[in-house]
């Protein structure tokens, strides 16, 4: 084999043999890497989301089961004001009688609903069965389907296990009995439901594990689609195609060509900046979606733009609905119209986005304020003191008389760092429509003005976007998001280094999105991992 | 032998069928005195009352002692219908309310919060006082910091039953998009070492199908082509659950010490799955009998609606037929106390600071939680609650005509207590009064003959704690003692003492 060459010069001539087995693991910059520096990590419960896309490209079915069958992922982190945006914090994992029978159920409806679809059971299975105890069959497919599922192939002894519950294609005279059977035991199993790292510890380094080529498959294809790893990539693992930097980097680029690759990028933004679930008419939300999805697709994959124009970029893609209700232009059919001087630019001018963090009955400027220092700025806001009630608020016949209620006594000081932003992105109500007045008050003039106490002052959501992209703290803030979503957990403090070497790398350089999980996907740390230690 | 014996120590079969007979032995010979008792707290997410209309208008009876009066909220003692068109029959004297409860609060304790009592705002501070008698620290909610009633009982009288404690949710969902605060749906905890030690969440069952599964799936059908079905079924679950143990051993293996521990509660619970897949017995002796599968459980509702001209109110957003979640359970709870499945449940009916939509059950463009905050104020809120007690009601009727093998009513073996999330008066936040926001003038519900309990009347008992009523079902049911974390006492009333 020839000698590799890493992207970034590090890498000089590899053991044939073990290529990329045999050099220490460095940093981006060469900085030999110590086992603290190291990302932890442990075995991963896939979430609702990544459960019903997992058995969407598994199985073709398009039910949803996670969704609609198991409690919803906790992301409840103490102390903040704010949920935790992602729905994949493994800490936060518990696991419990309801919840176990719940995959039991999900695991028999998912292989029901297989072999009930005569097309898609063919598909699935890949042969045809000569007889109800067809044995060559059945064990092409619990080999070929268990190494889908499990994203590694079983051992002899597994594929006997799951051969036992052939005794029921006996019984019944029925092949796809056995099917279901088998189907129903392997998506209950831990193996599939938990993303599973053991590795092999590298030696010189306490704890510390190199990933083995399948858990490398896994990690990168739940990180760039959200689901499990597509078959020429478990092809690459059995060829040990996964274990270099260069290696990596082009499956991951293999990957982002993947239709599935957006919907992750949708997924990770939607949880980031809160859009996921809308209060709005199914019509309106699909637009708002529609809108958000198209300018991701253009910014990170069509035009592989500076990522941070996302925030900028001075037009959008609307329906005449849509253009009508944030009072743009109407095109003839669903394009790409210019926002003028509207006011608007970004992600941050979608109806989506403004959408999200609102009261029942209007925006909030507070919780307005709040997304912008927890979720663009990664400032942690505590949670309402215990002195404040949030529900009733003072009567005041104009919104903007909160003013001064807030910043009365002990609360000014929390409310002067949120509430400032959120008066600035007052014009627009919580579906995104402009507004010059408080609803249904013309007395009430809403002044517009924002600031972002320290940073500087804008007026509506285009500005918002220019000061934070200007001041520099959402470009790193941006970085810590995809790498808490890449880690399926909060940072730890020996983290900091890792997010400090990828935002200096990057900052200020226009990098795009793409260059960065790639970029991540490549490093060596992206192939190892490091077990907790356990207390004594 | 406690149920956790069985199960750990069981390394197949074997041990089950020990089990079985004990079960059936017990039920067959049951004398009088052997019957067991049960329990069952409920929560409504609701305060009593908000604004100008006084409670006294709305909720709090007249006449105190037996034969009270029934205002808006307790309206459906009277009898009623429920959603698939079974009617109930008037059972106000088999309910008892006791009212002018309160838990204190740290303003009015010198600023500290004191034993059983909560710091001064409002929102799931009073989750641990209420439900396990221990004061909230301040800055903290949503949690309990000693066992809750239902554990408590569990541990003292749950022991041979499959099922030590039960939990039930009735609302499935926050209503917020993801993002949890799905501890609002948690209201049983076990001990995490004691009062004041952190206690730990016991997730409800949110599905009435799964809890049907879970105590229902091994009762035969009578219909023999039905029963044929469920029994190759059942040995398939087995057989699968075999398997799929025998995978988890090989995975343990491979596991790296933490991923070990991280993971030894999910082996666990799948041995005990397949355990109790093979125990739980088609036993049916008196009124146990198996339910009918209630099939697909009702869709689940989107995000709770917005409220306000601008946007059409969404009427059918944050509601996923609770009504009829709400009946289902009931009837889970009836068997699975006629069966002896377990002794002790949680019973949630909407979540703490609840936002489900209370449109198509009273009418009013509101989410529960919005009810206590608005113009529909105290008026409002009655409805809301009526709709609680509705569903409560028809419980308390139903095992009043539920037999035990000995002939004895099941309700005369039962205590049960429905609890809220506030009253009325008071929020010590910012010394407004006339809240929803307060923890002054509350009340609670207690059913059943468990103890001797005289049920049927109106007890005011001013500055009592809630979980004073809740010591009261307890020591109905044999637990001793007259402590529940910090709070002791029961209502005497309750037991023909004044």
């Amino acid at each position: 084999m020839a000698a590799l060459v890493g992207c970034n010069g590090v890498y000089d001539a590899l053991d044939s043999s073990e290529p990329g087995f045999d050099q220490p693991p460095r940093s981006s910059s060469g900085k030999i890497l110590g086992p603290e520096d190291i990302p932890l990590s442990a075995a991963r419960r896939l979430s609702r989301a990544e459960l019903d896309q997992t058995l969407f490209d598994l199985l073709g079915n398009p039910s949803r089961l996670g969704s609609a069958n198991l409690p919803e992922d906790n992301q409840e982190r103490e102390g903040l004001f704010l949920h935790w945006p992602f729905d994949n914090v493994y800490p936060l994992q518990t696991t419990d009688r309801v919840l176990v029978q719940a995959f039991e159920t999900l695991a028999s409806t998912a292989a029901q609903e297989l072999v009930s679809d005569e097309e898609q059971r063919a598909r699935i299975v890949g042969c045809e069965p000569t007889s109800a105890t067809d044995e060559a069959c059945l064990l092409g497919f619990i080999r070929d389907f268990g190494r889908r599922a499990f994203r590694r192939p079983l051992t002899d002894a597994e594929v006997d296990n799951y051969f036992r519950l052939q005794m029921f294609a006996e019984e019944t005279g029925e092949f796809y009995v056995a099917v279901r059977a088998i189907v129903t035991a392997m998506l209950q199993a831990p193996d599939f439901l938990y993303r599973v790292e053991v590795g092999t510890e590298v030696p010189g380094l306490d704890g510390v594990y190199r990933l083995d080529d399948y858990e490398i498959a896994t990690r990168m294809s739940y990180f760039l689609l959200g689901t499990t790893p597509p078959t020429w990539l478990l092809d690459q693992a059995d060829a040990g195609l996964l274990r270099t930097p260069d290696e990596r980097e082009v499956a991951a680029r293999r990957l982002l060509e993947d239709p599935q690759a957006l919907n992750q990028v949708d997924r990770f933004h939607s949880m980031w900046l809160g859009y996921g679930s809308l209060p709005h008419s199914p019509e309106l939300t699909t637009a708002m979606r529609n809108e958000t999805r198209a300018l991701l697709e253009r910014v990170i994959f069509e035009e592989d733009r500076p990522y941070l124009d996302l925030f900028r970029i001075d037009e959008t893609y609307v329906d005449t609905m849509l253009a009508e209700h944030y009072g743009l232009p109407a095109p003839m059919e669903e394009s790409w119209v210019s926002y003028g001087d509207s006011g608007r630019s970004g992600i941050l001018s979608h109806g989506s986005v403004l959408s999200a963090f609102a009261t029942a009955s209007d925006t909030s400027v507070t919780k307005r304020g709040v997304f912008v220092r927890e979720r663009l700025m990664c400032q942690e806001i505590p949670p309402p003191p215990p002195t404040v009630n949030v529900d009733d608020l003072p009567e005041t016949n104009c919104k903007s008389e909160l003013i001064e209620v807030h910043q009365m006594g002990a609360c000014g000081g929390c409310h002067s760092l949120m509430d400032p932003i959120g008066w600035g992105l007052e014009n627009y109500d919580s579906a995104g429509v402009f507004r010059l007045h408080d609803t249904d008050k013309p007395e009430c003039e809403i002044a517009g003005d924002g600031e972002i106490v320290m940073v500087g002052t804008f007026r509506g959501p285009g500005e918002l976007g220019t000061l934070l992209v200007e001041d520099g703290s959402l470009e790193g803030c941006a970085v810590r998001q995809v790498v808490r979503f890449a880690f399926g957990r909060e940072e730890t403090a020996e983290d900091e280094a890792f997010i400090e070497e990828v935002v200096s790398r990057r900052r200020g350089s226009g990098w795009s999105y793409v260059d960065l999980v790639v970029g991540l996907v490549a490093s060596d740390r992206f192939a190892l991992r490091r077990e907790r230690e356990m207390d004594q | 032998m406690s149920r956790r014996t069985v199960l750990r120590g069981a390394g197949g079969a074997a041990l089950a069928l020990p089990f079985l007979e004990i079960m059936s032995e017990r039920q067959a010979n049951a004398a009088p005195g052997d019957i067991p008792c049960r329990y069952l707290v409920a929560v409504a997410g609701s305060s009593l009352g908000s604004g100008n209309t006084d409670i006294n208008e709305t909720y709090v009876p007249d006449a105190e002692g037996f034969g009270y009066d029934l205002k808006t909220a307790l309206a459906p003692f009277a009898g009623g219908m429920l959603p698939s068109g079974r009617t109930y029959a008037n059972v106000r004297d088999e309910i008892s309310v006791v009212t002018e409860l309160k838990i204190p609060w740290a303003a009015e304790n010198g600023g500290s919060v004191p034993a059983g009592g909560r710091p001064d705002n409002h929102h799931e501070t009073m989750v641990s006082p209420l439900l396990s008698g221990v004061r909230t620290p301040e800055g903290q909610n949503t949690k309990a910091f000693g066992p809750t009633s239902d554990q408590v009982v569990a541990d003292a009288i749950g022991g041979d039953t499959l099922f030590p404690s039960l939990q039930y949710c009735v609302q499935p969902s926050t209503y917020l998009g993801s993002g949890g605060l799905s501890s609002r749906a948690v209201i049983s905890y076990t001990d995490g070492g004691g009062i004041g030690a952190r206690a730990m969440p016991v997730n409800p069952q949110k599905s009435p199908r799964e809890a049907w599964r879970e105590l229902f799936f091994n009762f035969s059908p009578e219909d023999p082509a039905e029963a044929a079905d469920r029994d190759f079924e059942r040995r398939l679950r087995q057989g699968i659950l075999d398997v799929v143990r025998t995978q988890t051993e090989t995975l343990e293996r491979r596991l790296g010490r933490a991923d070990r521990i991280r993971l030894e509660q999910h082996f666990d619970e799948i041995r005990d799955l397949e355990q109790r897949l093979i125990m739980l017995g088609p036993e049916t002796v008196g009124a146990c009998m198996g339910l009918a599968d209630p099939g697909e459980d009702p869709a689940e509702g989107g995000n709770r609606p917005k409220v306000g001209d601008r946007y059409p109110y969404q009427v059918n957003s944050g509601y996923s037929n609770e009504d009829l979640r709400a009946e289902i359970f009931n009837g889970m709870v009836k068997m699975a106390f006629a069966c002896d499945l377990t002794r002790s449940i949680a019973m949630q009916y909407t979540h703490f600071h609840s936002w489900m939509n209370m449109y198509e059950l009273i009418g009013r463009e509101s989410d529960l939680h919005e009810l206590g905050h608005s113009r529909h104020a105290s008026e409002g809120q009655a409805e809301g609650l009526a709709w609680h007690y509705k569903h409560f009601a028809s419980l308390v009727d139903d095992l009043r005509n539920t037999n035990e093998v000995d002939g004895t009513r099941l309700i005369d073996h039962c205590a049960l207590v429905m609890t809220h999330e506030g009253g009325y008066g008071l929020d010590p936040s910012d010394g407004s009064t006339k809240r929803s926001h307060s923890t002054e003038r509350m009340a609670c519900l207690i059913a059943g003959r468990a103890g001797g309990m005289m049920q049927g009347q109106h007890i005011k008992r001013r500055g009592a704690h809630p979980a004073q009523v809740l010591i009261s079902a307890m020591n109905a049911v044999g637990i001793e003692g007259e402590e529940l974390g910090e709070v002791s006492g029961v209502i005497p009333e309750l037991f023909g003492r004044s």
